[in-house]
């Protein structure tokens, strides 16, 4: 099967292009060795099957970061590539597009955005830049479709350019000035109504009280779509008609016993409880897709919307100077976000900082004190039903605990913060397949991810109480939960438990019959004492394993702290 | 690549005010970051506007024939124009 590498700047529309060329069936994975994450999709052009890659984004192959390095190789590996050129900016783009064609391989320029360029008063003499890089170039209009057809019939004929050599940085940006000089014509250009909504909403005056508004937006419409599909679908579904069916199943084979309590639980009676029985078949199921999937979808959707718009690099701008108290940047607030959804995409993400204190910076603070969207689900459902002050108890503990603990790496961990250098981009029209696509890819990633894990964190459960592990444990570790936290000894298979998955171990609290405030302690901890194992094992990939036992042994210090310290002032109020 | 008018100062980047206009005449940084801005569009000869300062030493937000950067006032300030 040929490959075709899909390369270009970013923001440029590279993966709408990429969404209108492949079908349903595009998966997200990690190059080799690195942790830098790209798409592929399979796509059929007259009888021929091609594989297509949608490399990271880059503004040129000079390896000076990981997502470059990949980018060069990946142009190695390539059958054929479609470079995507942004026509608004033809220019900058240009110095990537000359270092493609001079690694001569088949090459097609697809010059995205050109209903735009138009729009703003950008003319591009498409036949003399044709002969001028020696290979086929198709405008096209990613978000409405035009070009694509054109671009994928030329994907046959593609042809390695004649007229580009290898050359060096300085007369590379010679002969971008000179075919700039041949094709472009910019006529003059009026503000937008766009770009005056641009321009507002990253002016601190406009831009701070809109940014709130979003953010809380997001917030509301998570929780308030999440609960609907929760209240009007999943739990319909699990209560009238999985549950007797399951019950039902499960009985006809298995009456009682072991079998039937790992199964289905010991709660044997005529209505099942299904956050509380702790069977594989019922709570094992019911948490990832009931109590957590709802959230994750709608979180997904809502942070894809923010992505495609380009709001994210307006957001990263307005909270650059607080974040720079903390030794981040602006940058810094794409892994918090990601963060929320699951920890584990948001430190591979932890990256795009420029220098290893600021990455330690932003992992270790998400580590500790963001919530991924599976936690913040149970949190929601269980703390949920003590009050909403308690809920809000729990996330106000974490924004100060990352406050107070990015204050402090500031001023002790050795190294540079350098400052914010971003591209903000105009704002687009969202493409729907493109969110779509995009919504569903990071689900079905959750699902593959969460499923197995919640099921495993059951048996384990079970397995616990069932042999009497459970009562040793319990013995040895009550001094500290109790004296220290104030929490019941059966807390610890939650800890336990949050090693593995937060969801399934903050689901174990609700049996224990804890008051609200334990339960708050309890989330609280269970935030910050440690990642679960997945983000674990990517955070030693991403920081080192030195790095690692510091921010670890930090992750302690500071969970003993905010447990007692929180113990203290929950029991006195 | 600059070319640069000998009647008019050259000033750092930072003392352009929102609403002026101004030309770049020299990046003022390593050969790595040079490139990087350049690729961006960020280089010399090009025309280049604020769109929003942040406060508290916070980072500007440059439009530079209709791109926008974001970059911060430190970095800002290494980068020299000549108002227009």
């Amino acid at each position: 099967m040929k490959r075709i590498s899909l390369m270009g700047c970013p923001n440029v529309g590279k993966s709408v292009v990429f969404s209108r060329l492949t079908g349903v069936n595009v998966i997200s994975s990690n190059y080799p060795g690195t942790t830098v994450d790209f798409t592929k999709g399979n796509t059929c052009i007259r009888g021929e099957k091609f594989e297509l890659i949608d490399v990271p984004g880059t503004y040129s192959l000079e390896p000076t970061s990981k997502a470059e390095e990949v980018a060069q190789s990946m142009l190695q590996e390539a059958d054929v590539v479609i470079n995507v050129a942004d026509a608004t900016h033809l220019e900058r783009n240009l110095y990537l597009t000359l270092e493609i064609l001079g690694s001569k391989k088949p090459t097609i320029v697809a010059l995205n955005l050109w209903d735009e360029s138009k729009h703003i008063g950008v003319d591009i003499d498409v036949a003399k830049l044709e002969k001028l890089l020696g290979v086929a170039i198709v405008p096209t209009c990613a978000i409405s479709g035009e070009g694509i057809k054109e671009l994928a019939s030329e994907l046959c004929v593609a042809r390695v350019s004649k007229t580009i050599e290898p050359m060096s940085e300085d007369e590379r940006w010679a002969k971008v000035g000179e075919i700039i000089g041949k094709v472009q014509v910019v006529h003059h250009r009026h503000h937008t109504i766009r770009e005056r909504i641009a321009d507002i909403t990253v002016k601190p005056i406009t831009g701070i009280p809109i940014a709130i508004i979003v953010i809380l937006l997001m917030f509301i419409s998570i929780i308030g779509i999440g609960n609907w599909i929760i209240e009007h679908l999943m739990d319909p579904l699990f209560y009238n008609y999985y549950g007797p069916w399951i019950i039902d199943v499960v009985n006809s084979f298995a009456p009682e016993g072991l079998l039937h309590d790992i199964l289905i639980g010991q709660s044997t009676g005529e209505s099942l409880d299904f956050t509380q029985s702790f069977g594989l078949l019922t709570t094992g199921l019911y948490v990832p897709f009931a109590m957590v999937l709802p959230f994750v979808i709608t979180f997904y959707f809502m942070l894809s919307l923010l992505e495609d718009t380009g709001y994210l690099p307006r957001l990263a701008v307005l909270v650059d100077t607080g974040l720079h108290k903390l030794g981040l940047h602006g940058s810094a607030i794409v892994p918090t976000i990601l963060g929320f959804g699951c920890n584990v995409p948001g430190a591979l993400a932890t990256r795009v900082m420029e220098t290893k204190k600021q990455q330690f910076i932003a992992a270790t603070l998400m580590a500790i004190a963001v919530p991924c969207m599976a936690q913040s689900a149970m949190i929601f459902g269980i703390l949920g039903r003590e009050g909403l002050k308690w809920v809000l108890i729990v996330y106000a503990t974490l924004f100060v605990l990352y406050v107070f603990i990015g204050l402090l790496l500031k001023k002790l961990v050795k190294g540079e913060s350098p400052e914010l250098l971003l591209e903000v981009p105009p704002y687009r029209k969202p493409d729907s397949r493109t969110l779509l696509k995009k919504t569903w890819t990071k689900v079905y990633g959750f699902l593959a991810e969460a499923v197995p894990f919640v099921l495993l964190g059951v048996l384990i459960v079970n397995l616990l109480y069932i042999s009497g592990l459970i009562d040793i444990l319990s013995a040895v570790f009550s001094p500290i939960l109790t004296t220290l936290f104030g929490l019941p000894e059966g807390a610890i298979v939650a800890l336990i438990m949050g090693f593995l998955r937060k969801d399934i171990a903050i689901g174990i609290l609700l049996p224990l019959g804890m008051t609200p405030q334990q339960l708050t302690i309890s989330c609280v901890i269970l935030c910050t004492y440690f990642p679960c194992v997945a983000t674990f094992v990517v955070l030693i990939r991403e920081l080192g394993v030195m790095a690692m036992l510091k921010a670890t042994g930090l992750m302690i210090v500071v969970t003993v702290a905010v447990g007692v310290v929180l113990n203290l002032i929950l029991n006195v109020l | 690549m600059s070319d640069i008018n000998q009647d008019r100062e050259v000033v750092p980047l930072t003392t352009l005010l929102p609403g002026e206009r101004a030309k770049i005449v020299a990046l003022g940084h390593g050969a790595g970051r040079q490139r990087h801005f350049r690729t961006m569009g960020l280089m010399e000869g090009k025309i280049v506007e604020i769109v929003a300062t942040q406060p508290a030493r916070g980072p500007v937000v440059l439009n530079i024939e209709g791109t926008q950067i974001a970059i911060g006032r430190g970095m800002a300030r290494r980068i020299l124009i000549q108002k227009i």
